[in-house]
């Protein structure tokens, strides 16, 4: 083992609170306490390696510093993929770092040391949420989130690939959250706070798995940071400051049922900080002995406030190295670099350690594959489809696949474990100077930059813009920053790689000088300007004075106070947000690419003047409407135009709820055999359709000719309206966009199209109308007697007959909570008892398709297999009845000890019974939806049987023959096209490359014939 | 966070006679884009005992300020020598360069000035009324001092202003975690206070 202390990495004595190597191992973070600020520095890895590299004077030590954050920073952590830092402090800020390329390097202005920055991070997203100082940050496998916990007492899961969202607070901890791990698996998160408490949270759910007080229950709050860690393998949890006998230790938690019958014990003072190398070792073979098959073991630092380190490995009973009197003050943080040999530890005392160890001492480190299977043997999950560092050991035999893996990476590649540096990193900023030098532009900037008169003649000065930033994937406004440059297309302005000439860069935000506005002049810098520029006759003396004698720097100490004085803003200067004083359309002609809130405002404004105009239209119709009567409650469920956001679950909707592409309905509560008809209102009007301008008003004895009671049915929309008649009183009216039915009192059906025109004579129910559903020109009734009839006026011809619900009503006490008709002219009812049935017409037989007591359905867990367009792509018949947070695994989480093989299985039957269940109710979109899913979730569990059965029925017989009875089509959608899309899915799986280009190949020859 | 970070100022034509416009070129990185333009202002300080004698010589809009990096030169007029006390033309003097957004002052970059003859008969027998045509202005360039301030940078400062000289009355309804008027305190965010405004 060596050891080093790097003395250049220092924060100038300040406390150094965290170290993190990135993972490619070219660098590493450090954040402490800055001048009068948080700091975060990003320092060479190159130096601390080697020591030639230490001595070269070209090879930068700091690559970056950031003193961005307003207080001191706990804790810096690079993303897995190594394409974002983030830190969290004092300031309650957790800031996201992203590299950006600029046209070089910078130096922070004003600070006292001169370094310049060689790299350039830029804070791509500031996280607010916080209350309190931001202890420890930690990303999750994969970096699907990013956790943050605090002082506050919380930790906060963000949406790492879509902030500032944020997942879950997870609330529960009684006392200032000081340290974060993830579950190498992503099953679970665990945090350490100061109410003597370790607590194991549930990523499935974000619930409490379990809360360990035991080992804590003596602990004073003493620490800085209490950062555990948990094992490679998963297998264990090791805490920071725990006490066991009134000593010191770090408590090794079992996963299997979080048992505490371990800890690590020596350390004097309590343990800040608990890290375990990445890397799973087995013991080293010596040369010439017999292989002997050896428990494989992990390896962890544990630091401690007794300025001291210890390294163990889990196959001794005794620490491997103990390191006493490293630092002067104590160990705040612990990193391994990625090959496991490696590590770095900082102190509060402002200086970090470096530990270099050999294989000898170690052991062999387990390679991915290897560290794959021990995953793979303990939790049965192969994690190695998500992971890339695995593909570098199996070869890509196809170019296809080559492609989908690719994108499947996304583009930004991060390094391998000895990746080459930072010139892999991609420049997406670019210069838009275009040739020309930086210093031609500067010695020409006076005279070249637009300086105009704001009409108060003030000056205005538009900057020349020398480096556009790059358009970091968290800030889609900077998408919209690319000066729209006159001349250019379209695409080019969607491209950063915008490069112009320097005139045209300048010309951006040209105006003329005539522009009107509204400020009052300023006084002061209208006369400083009047008083013109007199050039005193110069003498050229070149003698540079330098202010180093003592009496001329006493009157600077009298001056010091008036750099930091805040100036109060005189009234002349609080007039700058009216300056800009130009009119929007100004702006707008001019082509710049500045944000202009005055037009934003103004189309705002005149979107809500139209949303008033339709308001107060509707309140016109209201109020002809109520005449002492009741509003009908259907009013209100006028249709969201947001889809998204629609209550599609809803057990017991009291009022229609209508999905944008499905024109069914859902009826009012029936009790099934006991004439649960709707009561008569006097009027009533519901929407037909989807779109809020279709109105369909009912009113009920609206006169009286020659003793005969009329009703109205009035249909309108955008203006046009029809009316029709009816001799009897009116229960249920409800329409698509091509029919209108009409269900009445004296059990008559009438049928009408959508301009009014009666298309079949009044059709004799056998019970009164129980529910009515209208959907394209399918018509479903269900009587109170308990029987459904569905026809299709345009062909006239019945889909169903008189069918009894006697089937799925007989024995149980339910009773329908909902019915609707889909586009397809299926029929679904829902009963009480969480049972949805469909009617299939061509099998004469009721099918269940949801139940919400299901077994199956509470226990699949197939959100690995969910991608992120997937969660909206479900909309149809299927999701409407079973729900939109169909839990998706929600109980799976408390079998936990459910073997994998049986949450496979139950995993597999239900998504073949979702197949299924969509065939039924021919719903082609969710078809393909659960599909995907499916082909996902067999790539992902390795099902290659039916993989290739379900590749097979897609592809058909390659060979026309007559004999086949290969249906070419699936609901409306061309089976070679959902292979098309499920070949990808394959194809992110090298295992099943063959099969890949076994299909790839036949869909290419077909698509050749 | 301050959405624009000043990289560099270059004190250009240093030294120079008295008389002589100040030049500094400004490089300034800009996170976003800016709705509004930045007022850049250049103080001369007469006299290190009192703001009576600050000169503002000049101030200028600079906009529109699209995300990037943008660099300008500022010149502005020499000191009106009527303005500054004849004892302290002659010796070490303050200029300040400012930056505000929506009224709100986000940086101070001040530099040390040193005026002095060059004639090193003057220099010695300084004459009692200075003859600003024999002095020559040195910036010490090489040692800005830098104060950043924390402003709201989505807010108005005229709501933050205005507030000073509001009656005590509507204040009254104020949470009392909420201070009114004043710049908030360092390491808090503004947005919060913002809405109870």
């Amino acid at each position: 083992m060596k050891l080093l202390k790097p003395s250049w990495v220092n924060h100038n004595g300040k406390p150094i609170f965290s170290v993190d190597i990135h993972p490619d191992g070219t660098k590493f973070a450090t954040g402490g306490q800055g001048e009068d600020s948080g700091k975060v520095v990003i320092w060479n890895m190159a130096p601390v390696l080697r020591e030639e590299d230490e001595k070269n004077e070209n090879i930068p030590k700091l690559l970056c510093q950031m003193d961005n954050h307003l207080a001191c920073v706990n804790c810096v952590r690079w993303s897995n993929n190594g394409l974002y830092l983030a830190s969290g402090g004092d300031d309650k800020l957790v800031m996201v770092w992203k590299r950006a390329a600029f046209i070089g390097p910078s130096t922070v202005f004003g600070s006292s040391s001169k370094l310049a920055n060689v790299e350039q991070w830029r804070c791509v997203m500031i996280l607010r949420n916080h209350t309190g100082d931001v202890m420890d940050v930690a990303w999750s496998p994969h970096d699907v989130w990013l956790a943050s916990c605090s002082v506050d007492n919380t930790i906060v899961i963000w949406n790492a690939r879509k902030f500032p969202d944020i997942v879950m607070t997870l609330k529960g901890h009684t006392g200032l959250v000081k340290g974060l791990t993830w579950d190498p698996v992503g099953k679970y998160i665990a945090s350490q706070a100061d109410d003597h408490s370790l607590k194991v949270w549930r990523t499935m759910d974000w619930q409490l798995e379990t809360n360990i007080t035991k080992p804590f229950s003596e602990c004073g709050g003493t620490t800085h940071v209490l950062r555990l860690s948990w094992s490679p393998d998963g297998q264990y949890l090791v805490s920071a400051h725990a006490m066991n006998n009134s000593g010191p230790t770090a408590q090794i938690i079992e996963r299997d049922g979080w048992k505490t019958n371990m800890d690590f014990v020596g350390h004097r003072k309590a343990v800040t900080v608990v890290k375990f190398n990445p890397k799973i070792f087995k013991k080293k073979q010596k040369n010439g002995s017999t292989p002997k098959p050896s428990c494989p073991y992990c390896c962890c630092a544990v630091g401690s406030k007794d300025r001291s380190l210890s390294v163990w490995l889990t196959s001794l009973k005794r620490p491997l190295v103990v390191i006493h009197d490293l630092f002067d003050k104590s160990i705040m943080d612990i990193t391994w670099t990625l090959n496991g040999l490696g590590l770095l530890v900082c102190s509060m005392d402002g200086t970090v350690a470096f530990l270099d160890f050999s294989q000898d001492e170690l052991g062999d480190p387990l390679n991915e594959e290897e560290k794959n299977s021990i995953h793979q043997n303990i939790y049965g999950k192969s994690l190695a489809i998500t992971m890339e560092s695995q593909l570098s050991s199996t070869i890509i035999e196809n170019p296809e696949m080559l492609k989908y893996q690719q994108e499947r990476q996304g583009n930004p590649n991060p390094n391998g474990a000895q990746g080459s540096g930072p010139e892999n990193q991609t420049h997406k900023l670019t210069n838009v100077l275009n040739g020309e030098s930086l210093e031609d532009i500067r010695k020409n900037l006076l005279k070249k930059q637009v300086e105009t008169r704001t009409a108060d003649g003030r000056r205005r000065i538009t900057p020349l813009c020398i480096a556009q930033l790059d358009t970091g994937d968290f800030s889609p406004a900077l998408f919209n920053s690319v000066p729209i440059l006159p001349g250019s297309s379209a695409s080019t302005q969607l491209t950063p790689q915008i490069s112009s000439d320097s005139s045209t860069a300048n010309s951006l935000g040209l105006r003329p000088s005539h522009d009107p506005t509204t400020t009052s002049p300023n006084k002061t810098a209208e006369e400083n300007k009047e008083s013109g520029t007199a050039p005193v006759n110069s003498i050229a003396m070149k003698s540079t004075l330098l202010l180093t004698s003592a009496t001329k720097i006493e009157p600077m100490k009298a001056l010091d106070s008036r750099f930091t004085e805040r100036s109060k803003a005189t009234p002349g200067v609080t007039s700058v947000p009216v300056t800009i004083g130009i009119t929007p359309l100004d702006r707008v002609k001019d082509g710049t690419s500045v944000k202009e809130p005055k037009v934003k405002d103004e189309t705002s404004s005149d979107s809500e003047d139209k949303i008033m105009v339709k308001s107060l239209s509707m309140a016109k119709r209201k109020g002809e409407m109520e005449g002492g009567e009741v509003v009908e409650k259907r009013k209100k469920g006028r249709p969201r135009k947001d889809a998204k956001m629609m209550p599609v679950s809803q057990p017991f909707p009291q009022t229609p709820v209508s999905v944008e592409k499905e024109p069914s309905r859902i009826a009012t509560p029936v009790v099934v055999l006991k004439l649960p008809t709707p009561s008569i209102q006097k009027s009533f009007s519901t929407q037909v359709g989807t779109d809020s301008v279709t109105y369909l008003e009912v009113e009920n004895e609206v006169s009286v000719v020659s003793g005969a009671r009329l009703s109205q049915l009035k249909w309108s929309r955008e203006g046009r309206e029809w009316d029709t008649l009816l001799p009897s009183r009116i229960i249920i009216a409800t329409g698509s966009s091509d029919v209108v039915a009409v269900a009445c009192e004296d059990r008559t059906l009438s049928v009408f199209t959508a301009c009014g025109r009666r298309l079949i004579p009044s059709i004799m129910l056998p019970a009164p109308m129980s529910a009515l559903h209208c959907s394209g020109h399918f018509v479903m009734a269900l009587t109170a007697s308990a029987t459904l009839s569905v026809w299709d006026v345009q062909k006239q011809t019945a889909l169903v007959k008189n069918e009894s619900l006697n089937p799925i009503l007989s024995g149980t006490d339910a009773t329908v909570s909902q019915s609707l008709l889909t586009q397809q002219g299926v029929a679904v009812v829902a009963l009480s008892n969480g049972k949805t049935y469909c009617f299939n017409s061509s099998l004469e037989t009721w099918n269940l398709i949801a139940d919400k007591q299901d077994s199956l359905v509470q226990c699949a867990d197939f959100r690995n297999c969910l991608s992120s367009q997937d969660a909206l792509g479900s909309m149809g018949p299927l999701a409407l009845t079973q729900g939109r947070n169909l839990s998706a695994g929600r109980l799976a989480s408390r079998l936990s000890s459910t073997p994998h093989h049986l949450q496979q299985g139950i995993t597999l039957a239900f998504l073949e019974n979702q197949l299924s269940s969509t065939l039924i109710l021919l719903s082609a979109s969710e078809y393909r939806h659960w599909l995907l899913i499916y082909a996902r979730f067999l790539v992902n569990e390795g099902y290659e049987q039916r993989l290739r059965e379900l590749c097979q029925d897609l592809l058909g017989p390659v060979h026309k023959s007559s004999s086949s009875s290969w249906e070419p089509t699936v609901l409306g959608l061309r089976k070679r096209d959902l292979l098309t899309e499920v070949l990808p899915v394959i194809g992110q799986n090298l295992r099943f490359q063959r099969l890949f280009t076994e299909y790839q190949d036949q869909l290419e020859l077909l698509r050749m014939k | 966070m301050a959405k624009v970070q000043v990289l560099n100022v270059a004190v250009l034509d240093n030294p120079s006679p008295f008389g002589n416009p100040f030049q500094f070129e400004i490089t300034f990185e800009c996170m976003e884009d800016l709705p509004e333009d930045l007022e850049w202002k250049i103080i001369y300080v007469g006299s290190a005992e009192s703001e009576e004698y600050d000169q503002t010589l000049d101030s200028v809009l600079v906009g529109p300020v699209p995300a990037g990096r943008h660099m300008f030169v500022f010149q502005a007029d020499a000191p009106n020598t009527a303005l500054i006390p004849e004892s302290d033309a002659v010796g070490v003097t303050v200029v300040l360069i400012t930056c505000t957004y929506r009224g709100q002052e986000f940086i101070r970059i001040g530099y040390y000035v040193n005026n002095e003859y060059t004639d090193t008969e003057l220099r010695e027998n300084p004459p009692l009324k200075p003859d600003y045509g024999q002095l020559q202005r040195n910036i010490l360039a090489s040692n800005p001092r830098v104060t950043r301030f924390h402003i709201n940078w989505e807010g108005c400062a005229e709501k933050m202003e205005d507030s000073e000289n509001v009656d005590p009355a509507p204040n009254a309804m104020l949470p009392p975690s909420c201070t009114p008027g004043k710049a908030p305190p360092l390491g808090l965010v503004p947005d919060n206070s913002m809405d109870c405004l």
